[in-house]
């Protein structure tokens, strides 16, 4: 500013880049306002609620750190960790097998293998209300109810399924597998497709075979799609909601309440906006140190070629 | 998909007994993805059917509608099916036309705090959705918001994968188009619309079918910003369905409204769903 002709070359490269760049803010309004009123607003709402005591009716105060003290000691709070860690820990290694074995078996070309594909695929384009209508009949406890009949086949006696407070979970667990192995399977039929044929016939040519082949050829180099399908499976378990609201409801006793669904309970079950937006924060610090402890020991890299 | 129907051809010699095992093994898994649905479909063509019980004949006798028109006449099936596809046609295609502009600024564009941007969009693609939901209804419900089609639609109507996914797929056109299309005098507008979106359209069909699939099926975002059951679209609204207690044949009509249409979109356009996947997959 202290020089008149350098704060005029200034100014008119200002105006030649900003003439330059008017054209294009109209390719992006759109999404920023969208980005703005979706995301960045809720963003600073989220924080800004946590400190507040509301119902977004009547009371509003300031309660400060309040919120975040009382995670400490809120045990409704800790069983929903625990129980979201559960289905977690049933879930991930299941979904990994069972896609992983499903993609290994029709990664080859025999006649009609397109179409099975497809058809386990469909679970994974069915809508949750859709998944949990079927369901709640299947897992029906009454002894004539379709999975306790094909159970008692092999000579099962009738389970309770969802309203007994130990298989509540490991049903909840079923659904979400029967769900989603198809989605997995694609992932990993395209890593399984991205090897090239010549490493097969290498190793061949030194002497492997048969399982030492998968050994030392396919999943060392699986290895990165293996991380991907942990990460975002695991980000995906951790906030599973849908099936739980529409089967259980949380219950029976708080067996199914996971975090996301408590983050519910709270807002609009209690009316309590503002432990639920500070509940928020923490959820989403928890999935984030989650991913990025994965990402970093599960290792996306490309060194494995 | 196509190409790889020979990868693993040369792993494994072909071998009949083998072939059968292998067989016998996708028809099992394939009965069991596929099994839920067809009782689903034969129970909800049964005449007063209270509870679902095996052994179960699979072609009712007599056949029936009388479970559609019972769904129809008790709850509001209809208008959240109309809900459903307004919401769900119109999120589509204002995500995926958004997505193709932001993208196409994003490849081609030198526009003041572009990297910025980018950046602040990278970052929202971290935040998991349901860690916003009760903000988002906050701020809703103080627009006063809850109950309209703006916030059934609005957060769909522009798609950060969206805008990456088609970002990319404009940097992998050659500059010498935009050139042409210059020295022809196109503004930046008919150089996006008639030289580059035309060569992208595979990418926005992808776009399209993931994002009508994601925003049909999408249960927990349209129940929270939505409480009069005439604005429920047809997943929120089969949900109050499956926790009423009616009975079996009602829910599985239910169930078959709510399954048809994706099934429908699903055969029709297969392919790019599988291509949507791997491209998210693959790249991570």
């Amino acid at each position: 500013m202290a020089v008149a002709g350098s704060s005029q070359r200034a100014s008119s490269q200002f105006l030649k880049r900003l003439r330059s760049s008017l054209p294009w803010y109209p390719f992006i309004i759109i999404n920023a306002l969208v980005f703005v009123l979706f995301n960045l607003v809720p963003w600073f709402s989220m924080f800004r609620y946590s400190v507040l005591k509301t119902d977004l009716l009547s009371t509003r105060e300031f309660v400060g750190l309040d919120h975040f003290v009382r995670m400490l000691t809120d045990a409704k709070l800790h069983k929903a960790m625990l129980n979201t860690a559960w289905f977690t820990l049933m879930y991930i290694p299941l979904l990994v097998v069972a896609s992983l074995g499903v993609a290994i078996l029709v990664n080859r070309p025999l006649r009609g293998m397109k179409a099975f594909r497809a058809i386990y695929f469909l679970p994974n384009i069915t809508s949750v209300a859709v998944l949990a209508l079927i369901f709640r009949r299947f897992l029906s406890p009454r002894p004539d109810g379709p999975l306790n009949f094909l159970i008692g086949l092999v000579g099962i006696p009738p389970q309770k399924w969802l309203i007994d407070v130990y298989q509540a979970m490991p049903s909840i667990v079923g659904i979400s597998l029967w769900e989603a192995f198809g989605y997995f399977m694609v992932i990993w039929l395209a890593g399984l497709q991205a090897i090239p044929n010549e490493l097969y016939d290498a190793a061949k040519v030194d002497g492997a075979d048969g399982w030492r082949l998968h050994r030392y050829v396919t999943i060392p180099l699986l290895r990165p799609t293996a991380a991907f399908i942990i990460v975002i499976a695991t980000i995906g378990a951790l906030q599973v909601f849908g099936s739980i609201f529409i089967l259980t409801g949380g219950g029976p006793v708080n067996a199914t309440t996971t975090v996301v669904y408590q983050i519910y309970n709270e807002a609009f079950n209690f009316g309590r906006f503002g432990y639920a937006s500070a509940l928020s924060i923490l959820f989403f610090l928890i999935i984030l140190i989650i991913a990025l402890i994965q990402s970093r020991y599960l290792r996306f890299g490309d060194d494995v070629y | 998909m196509s190409v790889s129907e020979t990868s693993s051809a040369s792993v494994e010699k072909p071998n009949l007994i083998r072939e059968t095992i292998i067989y016998i093994l996708m028809a099992a898994v394939a009965i069991t993805t596929v099994g839920p649905f067809l009782i689903m479909l034969s129970v909800s063509l049964t005449q007063n059917i209270r509870f679902i019980t095996f052994p179960i004949e699979l072609i009712p006798t007599p056949m029936t509608l009388e479970n559609f028109q019972t769904l129809f006449a008790r709850t509001d099936a209809l208008r959240w099916l109309f809900n459903s596809v307004y919401v769900a046609v119109i999120s589509t295609l204002g995500g995926v036309i958004t997505s193709s502009m932001a993208g196409y600024a994003f490849a081609r564009g030198n526009f003041w705090g572009k990297n910025v941007i980018f950046m602040l969009f990278l970052g929202i693609l971290i935040m998991p959705d349901t860690a916003l939901i009760v903000p988002q209804f906050v701020v809703l419900s103080r627009l006063g918001l809850v109950n309209t089609y703006t916030a059934l639609i609005g957060p769909w109507f522009a798609s950060i994968f969206g805008t990456f996914l088609l970002r990319q797929a404009y940097l992998s056109i050659p500059r010498d188009y935009d050139d042409a299309a210059t020295i022809d005098g196109a503004n930046l507008w008919q150089n996006w619309w008639h030289v580059l979106m035309p060569q992208v359209v595979p990418t926005m069909a992808t776009l399209a079918v993931l994002r009508f699939m994601g925003n049909w099926n999408s249960f927990f975002y349209p129940m929270i910003v939505t409480s009069k059951s005439d604005m429920r679209t047809l997943t929120v609204g089969l949900g109050t369905v499956a926790r009423s207690g009616g009975d079996a044949g009602l829910d599985m009509a239910g169930a078959v409204l709510g399954f048809l249409p994706t099934l429908i979109v699903f055969v029709l356009m297969q392919r790019y769903i599988i291509r949507g996947i791997s491209l998210s997959g693959v790249k991570g």
